[in-house]
């Protein structure tokens, strides 16, 4: 089960008025290189890209999974968005384009041809090739460990396993699980 | 917090059996299916390979624009301002050495030969992505009747886009 089978009960159950979205392919984490959920991104009214991605929770606590704390810090960036959305370009959580251009960095070669290859076995679970889906979901995990989209994704499939999957991996895992969360530039307390 | 002046955009990072994958795999036997951008574009006719790799696609030169937006011109391979020289071996008659293009571009090719995909990555040539513009890229995702949504809609608005997951 997937798409709008999944999620549409929890878009009902918080009675979303904005716009909700059923995205399949992960069109909008590829666009904005969202490597975990939640992760969003903010767009002034230009079109213009105000922050790159970076956690995005509405709550702030600290969870422990296998002996190893999980903490996210939501509060602080809901204040930040309502700040932003108050004082637009003169909320100090604009970011400068030197500070932008900071945070964002190109895919490397493997990033990119990991991309390539979750696509491609996106589209073989579509098409209902399971086998060959997971034979990409596989190449893309090793070529860009890093994005936990790609396990997530995978891990869908087996529901009864996910959990025990992911909590494997997250006890091994020696990097931060989500980004740093830095609301303002560098240099500001 | 301004409501009529904020949107935000949430998509459910969850994958669905589409109907438009279906519809696609119930294609009888297409030449080749080329992933690119989100899109997969089906082609009813590819050119043989001279050397017989079979993870090298030829494409009519016709089919190119419908591919990735790219089409062929005395200077190369152009796409608005971008013109990409290209060899004559990359020409073949009709067709068009798609495979080998991608690696003058610095865009990864993933293929499955026997199922004849080809699934295209970022490409190189044209800019990094938001490393080297802040202006957001648009795409297209359905909502929740499977209407499109595209992101460029939203101008003139602050918009929040939040991706999750419901596990």
């Amino acid at each position: 089960m997937g798409g709008e089978a999944a999620a549409g009960r929890w878009y009902d159950a918080a009675n979303a008025t904005f716009t909700t979205l059923v995205d399949s392919k992960h069109t909008v984490s590829s666009v904005f290189q969202f490597i975990n959920v939640p992760m969003g991104v903010w767009i002034d009214e230009h079109g213009r890209v105000v922050r790159p991605a970076e956690p995005a929770w509405a709550a702030t606590r600290t969870d422990v999974y296998g002996g190893k704390p999980l903490a996210i810090e939501g509060e602080a960036y809901v204040a930040a968005l309502r700040d932003w959305v108050t004082n637009g370009d003169k909320s100090v959580y604009v970011l400068s384009d030197e500070e932008f251009a900071s945070r964002v960095k190109r895919r490397s070669p493997a990033e990119m041809e990991a991309e390539a290859s979750f696509k491609l076995g996106v589209w073989f679970q579509q098409s209902g090739n399971a086998a060959l889906a997971a034979k990409y979901f596989e190449r893309a995990q090793t070529l860009n460990p890093d994005d936990w989209n790609y396990h997530r994704q995978e891990w869908s499939f087996t529901p009864a396993d996910a959990g025990k999957k992911w909590l494997e991996k997250f006890k091994q895992f020696d990097k931060e699980y989500y980004p740093k969360l830095e609301l303002k530039p560098k240099g500001e307390m | 917090m301004q409501r009529r002046d904020f949107l935000r955009i949430a998509g459910a990072a969850s994958l669905a059996p589409a109907a438009d994958a279906r519809a696609e795999a119930a294609t009888p036997s297409p030449a080749a299916t080329v992933l690119y951008d989100d899109r997969a574009v089906v082609l009813d006719r590819i050119g043989i390979d001279p050397t017989h790799s079979s993870d090298t696609l030829w494409i009519r030169k016709r089919d190119l624009p419908r591919v990735n937006g790219f089409e062929l011109k005395p200077q190369g391979a152009c796409r608005a301002d971008l013109c990409i020289p290209i060899p004559k071996a990359m020409t073949r008659g009709d067709y068009f050495n798609i495979t080998a293009f991608a690696k003058k571009a610095g865009q990864p090719v993933v293929a499955e030969p026997d199922a004849r995909v080809w699934s295209f990555g970022e490409m190189q040539a044209l800019g990094g992505g938001l490393a080297s513009s802040r202006v957001a890229p648009d795409f297209e995702v359905p909502d929740r009747l499977g209407r499109p949504v595209h992101l460029a809609g939203f101008r003139g608005k602050k918009a929040l886009v939040i991706t999750w997951a419901s596990w």
